[in-house]
């Protein structure tokens, strides 16, 4: 048993007390630990291009971009004599697009367990950080990047555990992680303790299915073990003066997620385990943002009225049962949409296990044009992988539109971002270009250049 | 053991000896299954019964003369003979014994193994199958006659319904062995064979480790054994016209005994439920010439006027399929499984109509009572009650070759008779005796008087026992009569049994299950006390007693309920699968105007015709144009907006299968095709038509280096899977290099061997290997051939067929691979062997061998932009595709999945943006190209004049991604409409809410007969008594 265990934590408390120091010094500190953000003084311009803003009617201007930040947007700008200029004269300038999930930066290779690190082995593990494990030279990072996505969140999965660990907010640029992170700790990943009759046997590597109560019952234990961390977090929130208490990295990290603080993603997919996941994070105070959400159509009114914000996974996905329409999560998003829901894209969302590999991230928007062409009006649909995600996740003073204030992460492109045939022209990641140059691109030139073998 | 055989033993009559002998010697562990009989003289006269001699042949007031085991006489005024004992008919019905057609019963049960024998042999000790010539689980010699034994417990509870006579079979491996039909009497195990073998039994179901591992593994196999036979026949022959100069044939216990079976025919039992089963297996058995006797047949109503007009018999199991009790209640059940749930039952009525011979199976069922039940059901679904007893005797008897000793009551035949107060399986049926073989039986009346119950114990019930070990789960399911009479099954891990003696008196629940341990029956007393919804008792095994409680979680559906018409008809239901499963509407011929046809046909040109006309005529093409004039009277289909290409291919794709997709058991698997096991009712079919899909690559999966064959399919939803085939396209087999064949992620299981190939050396070795090989067979094949008559050629190989066509250039080679080097490796090998290679198959690193494979001639199909899930992917690139295209290489965009082949469109689009191709060009990475690498060109792939109308129209830009597809034509005919999709689901959601109207409202209701609670699993309800093993080992001795 590794020390990430805690069946019985309250107790544990107690008998340790004599062992205790001042942690609470060292969690403030932790809190304040900073990210690290471009600050190089240089000013870029955005020219001529149709700017996108999101926030408005598209119209045709320059966006001046001075310290990583945007300065103004507008169609009469004086350009600053010093100013790098992006000549986007017949392009289109869009907010950068955000995956709302992914494991960007932790998996290189799926499957090279040594190049992996989204799973850590417990069942509760609130104080792992996704951030302490991205790679920031990680190949997938600009092959992603390339398509238009300037930031993610990257997050922790979990086998077969509960409390996954802590989703950091990324740009897709930086030579640290420092530099790349946005927020170090975005949200709380949980897998909800869910009712699954069908399930992987990895002895036969197929599904099979179990009996219903059986399911129940191991569903109802983890919900009652959750309860118990959070029940234990709040014990040692209150006792935080105290001189005998030990400290606990664990409990400190999932004290964040009370009295609706942190967000916490409750991964969850069948309607029933929407629905008691969202019955519980309101019984317990929680910021819940739903991700994967299968059926989260069936329980549109519910998410609409307890405004839970919902990140889906890919809708190019098959139905779960043989008798859905064949359409059936192409359609989700429009109508969770249309039922008042706040939605998110992502590539990642979608297993009970966390976000999978991330070699697709690239294909955020033709994940969100498919649910386009089944119902999701197409603005709503690029709000949902630019300004929704930052509203879901709080950032959006900082990101989500081309606005005065936020940080310039911005793309130029020759046309419909969601369109498959449209080219990202140029990158800006907190107010610099970037190349978009990848490894893929490079293996291309490489190769088309080979002389003739025939 | 000392010998403790005494000398009566040899007595025919004292059958139940030796069992009591073995008590004697093992200090009365307790009481013999069978009691020692006595033997009266064997005449008998029933007199005064109403006797039907046939179904639907009645004498009232009749006799029935029994002499020595046959029936001597049957007539209404007969002379008793003064010896014969008379039992007096009067008010009672005399019916011919029924027949189990198949049974394992009079054998011991497999699963009833002593649990001691130690831990399970390992697999290390198991052979390593190198292939069928290793003859895996074939034992065609073992007859069910040798594997009797005395006793068996099972036997009783048959007889006391009414059942005289059962076949057995052999169980284990894919040819068991001989099928034998043994009475149901009390008597040592020889005395009971009626007669062997009766059939020869074929097994499907099952898996295994090594060849074959899967279900196209099974059938590929079934049929070289066939082969082998029919080879041995001509080997025979040959051999006795001129033995000069060849080898005696030599004795093959494999074989043999399937060859004789198929030269004297005896029937084959061959396992088959649902039609596209029943159509493999008849063509199996006109391809080797057996005779089928088809087992299972429950979906048999939906080939019934087929089966009408074929040889063939059926044994239709009447274990009807119904609902999982542990199944989740929010899992939403396909409709063609309700409508097949529905159905089911009508078979044997539906068999009969079309003229086909049918016998009854009780299958898995726990027992006669159980068995009863499902034939009333279905005579509820319109079998008639003397249909019923004919497919229960005589009917049984005919398919069986006996019906000279069996299956009526007449002069001469074997005494196996029914003495009862009604129809054997009527619900308050009284059977007064029994008689096998001219031996009476008679069920014990149940003397003790009880008290009347006092509480009523029918419904489901979950109970906990406590046993050492822990708690386990079972449940129950009662119904108890007024009288206090209580049937019903109690379901366990390990299966489901049927209750014994079960009453009621006063709040005292009391009954019985029996399992078979060896040759001794283990019997469990279930004694309960009820109070109200639950129950609290004990549960004994000799002389172990084990706490049992329970509580009730739905009460028994009430008669009322069953008597209602329901609320859908079988009309309806036929008619939303009629939508649910085929064509949205046959047309053949229309044309459609105002289109932008992508037509792809010239691969140099931009080819597309704005506001063009596209006319089909009886399926084909026949004429295209801007200024086309509609002929009269042909239905128009205006596309104004619309975009119309050919209808998609996707040249890899796994759906439609049965079973797995890999026989991943050997590293050579050409034997094995993926055409055998094609399920042609996979819903991925229906939603690749609703993405324009019309034609699909089915391949083996990539575990071998060589893998099996093929299956190209037009997507005709709605057909079986002969009609799914695209006729005439080129056979083609599945070859894999790298990673997958090799086996570089996962160990095997403990004690399985890895598997050789394990690095890419191996890999073109097994490859090498094999041709070399296939070169020679072809060789001597040909030498035969050639050679004067009577030559002899060799035993034909499906391994080695298929790669011989290969070498022919008859059968295509689609070869998955990801690494530049081992593609070139391939196309090496593949020169020196005089082959081409087909398709590459991902090919992931083409782009950076395209010249080379150019110049081999070989078609890349790969992945749109899939990269970085495993090492041999990581120098995949989105480029693939266009630059390839670029350097001379004919290329498609392929699925792979289920999902992703339905947006190909899309994927196609990708080779625009990551390389720039142009649009043309893009859409024939789909269309044209797909078609040209499964050489099916001369037929779809592009809008031309001649070709098939597989057509896809779109609402807008064929490569945007905000287009949808509105209607998809295969032949002319339209298979997916987005308007008819909708009224589709709106029949499926419709027909569900009638079945299931409790789902919109409170979950909570518990009187309903669907609200069942579901039930904990279940575990292991009768531990085997402390002395199980002594038993055994007694047994044995």
């Amino acid at each position: 048993m590794s020390s990430t265990h805690y069946p019985d934590f309250p107790a544990q408390i107690r008998h340790r007390g004599r062992l205790a120091w001042r942690w609470h010094v060292a969690l403030i500190a932790s809190l304040t630990l900073a990210t690290a953000s471009i600050s190089d003084g240089q000013t870029l311009v955005i020219e001529g291009g149709t700017v996108h803003s999101l926030a408005g009617e598209p119209f045709v201007g320059h966006v001046l971009v001075v310290d990583g930040l945007i300065q103004e947007v507008s169609d009469s700008l004086t350009i600053p004599a010093d100013a790098i200029q992006v000549d986007a004269t017949g392009l289109h300038v869009y907010p950068g697009l955000f995956d709302a999930m992914t494991t960007l930066g932790l998996v290189e290779i799926s499957a090279v367990a040594a190049t992996s690190d989204t799973t850590e082995i417990g069942r509760f593990n609130p104080h792992l950080q996704a951030a302490s494990a991205v790679h920031p030279a990680s190949e997938v990072i600009p092959v992603t990047r390339a398509n238009g996505i300037t930031h993610a969140i990257s997050a922790p999965g979990t086998r077969d555990g509960i409390i996954a660990g802590q989703a950091a907010v990324l740009h897709l640029d930086g030579w640290t992680v420092d530099e790349m992170a946005i927020e170090r700790s975005a949200a709380m990943v949980v897998r909800w303790p869910d009712i699954a009759t069908r399930i992987f046997d990895r002895s036969t590597f197929s599904f099979r299915s179990r009996p219903f109560n059986e399911a129940k019952e191991e569903a109802e234990e983890g919900q009652g073990e959750l309860r118990d961390w959070l029940e234990a977090a709040r014990h040692y929130t209150q006792a935080a003066g105290s001189t005998r208490t030990e400290r606990s990295l664990e409990l400190e990290a999932l004290a964040r997620v009370l009295d609706r603080g942190q967000p916490v993603i409750f991964l969850a997919n069948a309607a029933r385990d929407i629905e008691s996941a969202v019955d519980f994070a309101e019984r317990e105070g929680l910021n819940m943002i739903l991700a994967g959400g299968r059926d989260a159509w069936k329980v549109k009114e519910l998410l609409a009225e307890k405004r839970i914000p919902v990140i889906l996974g890919r809708s190019q996905a098959l139905p779960a049962e043989d008798d859905d329409p064949y359409d059936r999560p192409f359609r989700n998003a429009g109508e969770l949409h249309a039922a008042g829901v706040k939605l998110a894209f992502s590539t990642g969302a979608g297993s009970r296990f966390g976000p999978g590999g991330p070699h697709s991230t690239r294909t955020l928007p033709y994940e969100t044009a498919m649910a386009a062409a089944y119902g999701l009006p197409r603005e709503e649909a690029l709000k949902a992988i630019t300004l929704y995600p930052a509203e879901i996740f709080g950032l959006s003073d900082r990101l989500g539109t081309v606005e005065a204030g936020k940080i310039a992460n911005l793309i130029v492109t020759n046309g419909d971002p969601l369109e498959i045939t449209t080219q990202v022209r140029h990158l800006i990641i907190q107010g610099r270009e970037v190349e978009t140059a990848n490894r893929h691109r490079s293996l291309y030139e490489r190769y088309r250049t080979r002389p003739d073998a025939r | 053991m000392p010998d403790l055989k005494l000398p009566s033993c040899t007595e025919r009559a004292w059958t139940g000896c030796r069992a009591a002998a073995l008590m004697v010697g093992i200090g009365m562990l307790s009481a013999p299954a069978i009691a020692q009989r006595p033997e009266p003289p064997p005449f008998y006269a029933i007199r005064d019964a109403q006797v039907v001699t046939a179904p639907g042949h009645v004498l009232e007031r009749a006799t029935v003369l029994i002499a020595d085991g046959l029936i001597e006489a049957v007539g209404a005024d007969l002379e008793i003979p003064a010896d014969a004992w008379v039992i007096d008919g009067t008010g009672l019905v005399v019916y011919p014994g029924l027949i189990d057609a198949m049974t394992t019963l009079g054998q011991a049960p497999p699963e009833s193994g002593p649990p001691s024998a130690g831990p399970e042999r390992s697999g290390r000790d198991q052979p390593t199958i190198r292939g069928p010539e290793d003859r895996p689980q074939t034992t065609p010699w073992k007859s069910a006659a040798d594997l009797l034994i005395d006793d068996d417990g099972r036997i009783e509870s048959w007889r006391e319904a009414g059942f005289t006579a059962a076949v057995t079979v052999p169980e284990g491996g894919i040819f068991p062995g001989q099928a034998t039909l043994i009475h149901l009497g009390e008597s040592e195990k020889d005395e009971r064979v009626i007669a062997t073998p009766v059939a020869q039994r074929i097994v499907l179901a099952g898996r295994s480790r090594t060849f074959p591992g899967s279900l196209m593994g099974r059938i590929s196999y079934i049929q070289q054994v066939l082969s082998d036979a029919q080879y041995s026949a001509q080997v025979r022959k040959l051999y006795e016209r001129s033995p000069v100069g060849r080898e005696r044939p030599l004795y093959d216990r494999a074989i043999d005994p399937i060859r004789e079976a198929v030269e004297v025919g005896v029937p084959f039992f061959l396992p088959a439920d649902h039609g596209h089963e029943i159509d493999r297996m008849l063509a199996i058995a006109e391809r080797w010439q057996l005779r089928p006797i088809l087992v299972g047949g429950q979906a048999a109503y939906a080939r019934a006027a087929m089966l009408g007009t074929s040889n063939a018999a059926v044994v239709v199991n009447l274990d009807w399929p119904e609902a999982d009790k542990n199944e989740d209640p929010d899992a939403d059940t396909p409709l063609p499984t309700l409508y097949h749930h529905r159905m089911a039952p009508s078979t044997p009525a539906a068999l009969l109509e079309a003229g086909v011979e049918i016998a009854f199976t009780s299958g898995e069922l726990s027992g006669p009572s159980m068995l009863f039940e499902k034939l009333r059901t279905a005579i509820d679904a319109g079998l008639s009650v003397d249909d019923a007893l004919e497919a229960l005797t005589l009917g049984a008897a005919r398919i069986l070759g006996v019906e000279d000793q069996l299956g009526s009551i007449a002069a001469g035949k074997i005494a196996n008779l029914v003495l009862a107060s009604a129809e054997p399986w009527a619900e308050d049926v009284e059977i007064k005796a029994v008689f096998v073989d001219g031996k009476k039986y008679e069920s014990r009346p149940d003397d003790e008087e009880s008290e009347p119950p006092s509480v009523n114990v029918s419904g489901s019930w979950a109970l906990e026992l406590t046993t050492p070990g822990g708690v386990r789960q079972l449940t129950a399911e009662l119904n108890m009569k007024d009288d206090g009479k209580v049937s019903g099954e109690i379901t366990s891990e390990r299966g489901t049994r049927a209750i014994k003696d079960g009453k009621v008196a006063d709040d005292m629940l009391t009954f019985k299950t029996q399992r078979t341990m060896g040759p001794r029956t283990v019997e469990a007393k279930y004694t309960l006390t009820v109070t109200g919804e639950t129950v609290d008792g004990s549960l004994s095994v000799g002389p172990r007693s084990m706490d049992l409680t329970g509580e009730r979680t739905a009460a028994a559906a009430s008669k009322e309920d069953e008597g209602e018409t329901p609320a859908v008809s079988n009309e309806d239901f036929e008619h939303a699968m009629s939508l649910y499963r085929g064509p949205v509407r046959r047309i053949g011929s229309f044309a459609i105007t105002n289109a932008r046809v992508y037509t792809v046909s010239d691969p140099t040109l931009d080819s597309t015709l704005t506001n063009a006309t596209v006319v089909v005529r009886d399926g084909k093409i026949a004429a295209l144009g801007q200024d086309i004039e509609v002929p009269a009277g042909l239905e128009v289909i205006d596309a104004a907006g619309g975009s119309l290409i050919p209808g998609i291919i996707d040249a890899h794709s796994h759906i439609a299968v049965d079973g797995a997709v890999n026989e991943s058991s050997l590293a050579v698997t050409s034997m094995v095709t993926i055409q055998d096991v094609i399920a042609p009712a996979d819903i991925a079919i229906y939603r690749a038509l609703a993405g324009g899909v019309t034609t699909i690559n089915v391949l083996h999966g990539s575990s071998n280096p060589i893998g099996g064959g093929n299956a190209v399919l037009k997507l005709r939803w709605g057909s079986d899977a002969d009609g799914l085939r695209f006729a005439g396209a080129p056979a083609g087999i599945k070859f894999a290099l790298g990673e997958n064949p090799k086996r570089s992620r996962g160990n095997p299981p403990p004690g399985v061997a890895r598997r050789y190939p394990a690095t890419r050396m191996g890999v073109m070795d097994v490859i090498r290997q094999a041709f070399t090989e296939a070169r020679e067979y072809a060789r001597v094949r040909q030498q035969a051939e050639q050679g004067p008559k009577g030559t002899l050629p060799p035993r034909p190989d499906f391994k080695l067929d298929r790669l011989a066509e290969i070498l022919a250039g008859e059968r295509l080679v689609h070869a998955h691979c990801y690494r530049a080097d081992e593609i070139l490796q391939l196309l090496q090998l593949a020169d020196e062997f005089g082959f081409r290679i087909s398709t590459l198959q991902h090919v992931l690193e083409g782009y950076k061998v395209a010249d080379e494979i150019a110049a081999h001639g070989a078609g890349a199909s790969t992945f749109s932009d899939w990269w970085g899930y495993k090492v041999e992917a990581y120098d995949a690139i989105p480029h693939n595709a266009a630059l390839m295209t670029e350097r001379g290489v004919l290329v498609s965009i392929n699925s792979d999945s289920g999902e992703e082949m339905r947006h190909l469109n899309q994927e196609a689009a990708k080779a625009i943006k990551w390389g720039g191709l142009d649009e043309n060009a893009a859409l024939r990475l789909v269309t044209l190209n797909p078609a040209i690498q499964l050489g099916i060109d001369d037929r779809v792939g592009s809008i031309e004049v001649g070709k098939d109308a597989d057509l896809t129209l779109y609402d807008g830009h064929p490569l945007s991604v905000y287009s949808i597809v509105q209607k998809t034509f295969i032949d002319g005919d339209l298979y997916f409409e987005l308007e008819a999709d909708r009224q589709r689901q709106t029949a499926i959601d419709d027909l569900k809410a009638k079945l299931h109207p409790s789902e919109d409202t409170d979950e909570k209701e518990s009187d309903g007969e669907d609200n069942s609670e579901p039930q904990t699993e279940t575990m292991d309800a009768e531990p085997p008594p402390p002395d199980a093993n002594l038993a055994q080992s007694e047994a044995r001795s």
